[in-house]
């Protein structure tokens, strides 16, 4: 589906902690979005026409409209657009963007997903998608990176869907966890390494730059074939 | 935004007849070394960029979409690696 440009009004804006933002923005014009899980949309975030990209974090289900999962540290221009404009607000999206998506390979029997910080936004998405709506049976393993515990969220999520699906995996890992942090610490890649591979699977990265390389090095060297890694690079 | 202003001009010759498509006003230009692989001007224009195969974006096509898609490219790299140029009046539309 080529991009289409729409008019969507901001919602809600909710302060997770100090780091992480959650937007979300209904749709005005047209007032559906067809997406798949793991496409991003591009918003213009000033009256010069700059345009800044955001992965969608929601069900391509829910169609009315999209949330986004923004790190607000690097304070950059869409930051700032995003945490002043007031609640009603419309503004411009070209939408939807990207092939970071599931493959439709029935070679990948198993799914891993790896993000870190803010790149867990589409990999939520899919998630969601493949468990709520897709009834996906495959085994799922989401392995996400995050530097302190305090910056954590929708883990509660991710753990509710841990119980309610046996299929589905969650690791949560820190990099600076303060004692008492029981489950994984380190990089992402730590964690990977500890963990068995799962054979014959998908492999679905989102994150900064030297993560994608790095985990892409690792899976690679571990024997893992380029063309079941795909990632998505967040700048 | 700007308007579509690509066309199609006939161009009649001795024994034969050719229809050329002309590109539109504006012309986009890649700073090689500003592109990080994005790729959100890929996403965004198909038809006129593409990433080598160091990941950095190159012009496939002056006219390979319409100069309001081109515009959006432009304005969708994080780091301004796009410049757009009106080839009528030698103005850089973007960045501005």
């Amino acid at each position: 589906m080529p991009p289409q440009q729409c008019t969507a009004k901001l919602e809600e804006r909710i302060m997770y902690n100090e780091k992480f933002m959650l937007v979300t923005f209904e749709l005005v014009e047209p007032s559906t979005l067809e997406f798949k899980a793991g496409q991003y949309v591009s918003i213009q975030v000033d009256e010069a026409g700059t345009r800044r990209s955001y992965s969608i974090a929601s069900r391509p289900d829910i169609d009315h409209g999209f949330e986004l999962a923004i790190d607000v540290s690097p304070a950059g221009v869409g930051v700032q657009f995003l945490q002043s404009i007031p609640l009603g607000t419309e503004v411009s999206v070209l939408a939807p963007l990207g092939t970071f998506v599931i493959e439709d390979d029935p070679t990948e029997e198993a799914i891993v997903l790896v993000g870190t910080g803010s790149g867990i936004a589409p990999l939520r998405s899919i998630i969601f998608d493949l468990l709520q709506v897709k009834q996906e049976k495959r085994p799922i393993t989401l392995h996400w990176g995050l530097r302190y515990v305090d910056s954590l969220f929708w883990e509660n999520e991710f753990q509710d869907l841990v119980e309610r699906f046996p299929n589905f995996h969650f690791h949560p890992v820190i990099s600076r966890a303060v004692d008492g942090w029981t489950l994984c610490r380190g990089r992402v890649t730590d964690c990977l390494s500890t963990h068995e591979l799962v054979p014959n699977a998908g492999y679905y990265l989102c994150g900064g730059k030297p993560m994608i390389e790095t985990v892409v090095t690792l899976l690679t060297d571990k024997g893992i074939a380029p063309e079941h890694i795909h990632h998505e690079k967040f700048f | 935004m700007a308007e579509d202003t690509n066309t199609v001009k006939t161009v009649h010759t001795d024994d034969k007849t050719v229809q050329t498509k002309m590109v539109g006003k504006y012309k986009v230009e890649v700073i090689r070394d500003k592109c990080i692989s994005a790729g959100s001007c890929v996403a965004i224009a198909p038809g006129v960029f593409e990433l080598d195969e160091e990941g950095i974006a190159i012009i496939l096509s002056q006219d390979g979409n319409d100069d309001q898609t081109k515009l959006l490219a432009a304005q969708s790299c994080p780091t301004a690696a796009v410049i757009v140029t009106d080839i009528e009046t030698g103005q850089q539309v973007w960045p501005q």
